[in-house]
């Protein structure tokens, strides 16, 4: 009697098995990683940015430059790009896929895919580098390391919180590590550019679980056509000039 | 006997570990990227709604015209500003606003529920496949098990749930807003959308099967099919690879408007 309850409870196990089993086909899960999917958003207590050690030859007059094409791409509706849709002002959609994991913004961006089915970037000379770059990704261990290059150096929002701005030289580390029984995601950044970061820059931003039956919104229009709009937005003026020294005498 | 048990268990942890729940077969997926093809042969991407039957609308319903009114055109070409060509080297512009249609210059075709000829990319997770295109659009297509909700604001693309039957996924759409459909067909906040999305034995063919139906609208169901094929891999760096493009159009520059540069013309 004792062996087949032994026997019986084996058979249990391996019925309920399943449910967890169904993960296997799907996801990362497969080999025996974490599964980072999920919705995630950013609170005010969510980003852990220190101030960027930028190159002297970054002038205030440079960024200014920058942030006027910052305001560009906002108005004229294009697309947003990295680092900016990793910080959207909404939840993000993150699904790990078996070729990549995708991470859906819910503005009108496109989604960033890192891609776990190859180890290589895809060479300059075809790659188009584009607002998002090309990104890879593997697993150490509990981390997801993500890497991305092919920056376009003009399109988008390029500023980095923290300081600085992406060009098409700049290097992108970022490494995924789920916290506190998968209720936190955090995320580290690390950018390197030899044309505009004197040291490596790294921040930390943590995305909170939302639940699992959130549903993201679809695809919010932007419409570069609407006047109201841009005449709200280019009433905006640039932020005050700070003393020279917070940029770039650091 | 307990190592026997132990045996048993070890030898069928294999079969708890396929896929039973959805039945997606391991060996023929979704995932990954795919361009729309023209197998009948139409020869133009504006075409390819020449060979979707016409709906059959109910007495009293408007058609919604053969188009969808797509793509990167964006709002209406202005109206041909003189008469005879453009001298050389003056461009002709043929978008009165270019990049418009919901987002950063696309929405392509209702956010994916039609999609047009870009490249188009599916994960797949247990609880969710996501359907995204280089023209625009994102679609979240919930594999959870969850149903769709009492309270929703329509959109284009409406809300969806889906299910797996062998290799094919099966998309349920509602809660659409007011819109056009090809061939003719126009959807509403009651019209429900069947998609399958089926793979060849393959995997290197994706044909999708839509049925828009509507009592209020379809005097029978509205049937078409798209075809796809897998994104051609390109050789980089000894590997054959396929990756999402990103199109960018700028709405905000004025070149995005017009046609090409009349070249100089040498007559002889």
């Amino acid at each position: 009697m004792k062996r087949w309850c032994v026997l019986a409870s084996a058979i249990a196990c391996l019925v309920l098995l399943p449910t967890s089993a169904r993960s296997r086909v799907f996801g990362q899960e497969q080999r025996g990683t974490p599964d980072i999917s999920g919705f995630w958003e950013l609170s005010f207590d969510s980003r852990n940015v220190p101030r960027a050690n930028l190159l002297p030859t970054i002038t205030r007059a440079k960024l200014d430059v920058r942030a006027k094409k910052d305001a560009y791409a906002i108005r004229w509706c294009n697309l947003l790009g990295v680092p900016f849709i990793m910080d959207p002002g909404r939840p993000l959609d993150i699904r790990q896929g078996s070729t990549a994991i995708i991470i859906v913004p819910e503005n009108s961006s496109p989604p960033r895919y890192l891609y776990t089915n190859r180890s290589a970037h895809i060479t300059e000379e075809i790659f188009d580098p584009s607002t998002n770059g090309d990104s890879i990704g593997h697993w150490e261990g509990d981390t997801l390391v993500a890497d991305t290059v092919g920056f376009h150096g003009d399109h988008g929002i390029t500023a980095i919180p923290g300081g600085g701005y992406r060009t098409e030289k700049s290097h992108l580390v970022e490494r995924y590590r789920l916290l506190k029984d998968g209720s936190i995601l955090s995320v580290t950044f690390t950018w390197s550019d030899p044309t505009v970061f004197r040291t490596p820059h790294s921040y930390e931003f943590r995305y909170q679980r939302l639940p699992a039956t959130y549903e993201p919104r679809q695809w919010l229009s932007c419409d570069p056509y609407d006047e109201d709009r841009a005449k709200f937005l280019e009433s905006t003026p640039l932020p005050p000039k700070p003393a020279a020294r917070a940029v770039s005498k650091e | 006997m307990r190592l026997r048990v132990a045996l048993l268990v070890t030898s069928l942890l294999p079969f708890a570990a396929t896929p039973v729940a959805h039945g997606q077969s391991s060996k023929v997926r979704l995932e990954g990227d795919w361009v729309r093809i023209d197998p009948d042969g139409v020869g133009s991407f504006g075409g390819l709604s020449g060979v979707i039957p016409p709906a059959q609308l109910l007495p009293g319903v408007s058609a919604g015209g053969r188009g969808d009114g797509r793509g990167r055109g964006g709002r209406g070409a202005p109206p041909n500003s003189g008469s005879g060509p453009n001298a050389e080297g003056v461009p002709y512009i043929v978008v009165a606003q270019p990049c418009a249609g919901g987002g950063p210059g696309r929405s392509n075709g209702a956010l994916l529920v039609n999609p047009d000829s870009g490249g188009v990319h599916f994960i797949e997770h247990k609880d969710e496949v996501i359907f995204a295109g280089e023209r625009g659009g994102v679609r979240h297509i919930y594999i959870d098990g969850r149903s769709h909700p009492n309270v929703w604001t329509p959109t284009a693309a409406g809300h969806s749930v889906g299910r797996y039957e062998g290799s094919t996924l099966v998309v349920e759409t509602t809660g659409f807003s007011p819109g056009m459909v090809p061939g003719g067909g126009v959807r509403t906040a009651e019209t429900r959308l069947l998609e399958r999305f089926e793979m060849s034995p393959d995997g290197n063919r994706l044909t999708v099967t839509y049925t828009w139906d509507d009592p209020k609208v379809y005097q029978k169901p509205h049937v078409y099919r798209y075809y796809f094929e897998r994104a051609p891999a390109i050789e980089s760096k000894g590997m054959k690879v396929s990756y999402a493009l990103e199109e960018w159009c700028d709405a905000g520059d004025p070149i995005e408007k017009q046609s090409i540069v009349p070249p100089k013309q040498i007559i002889k």
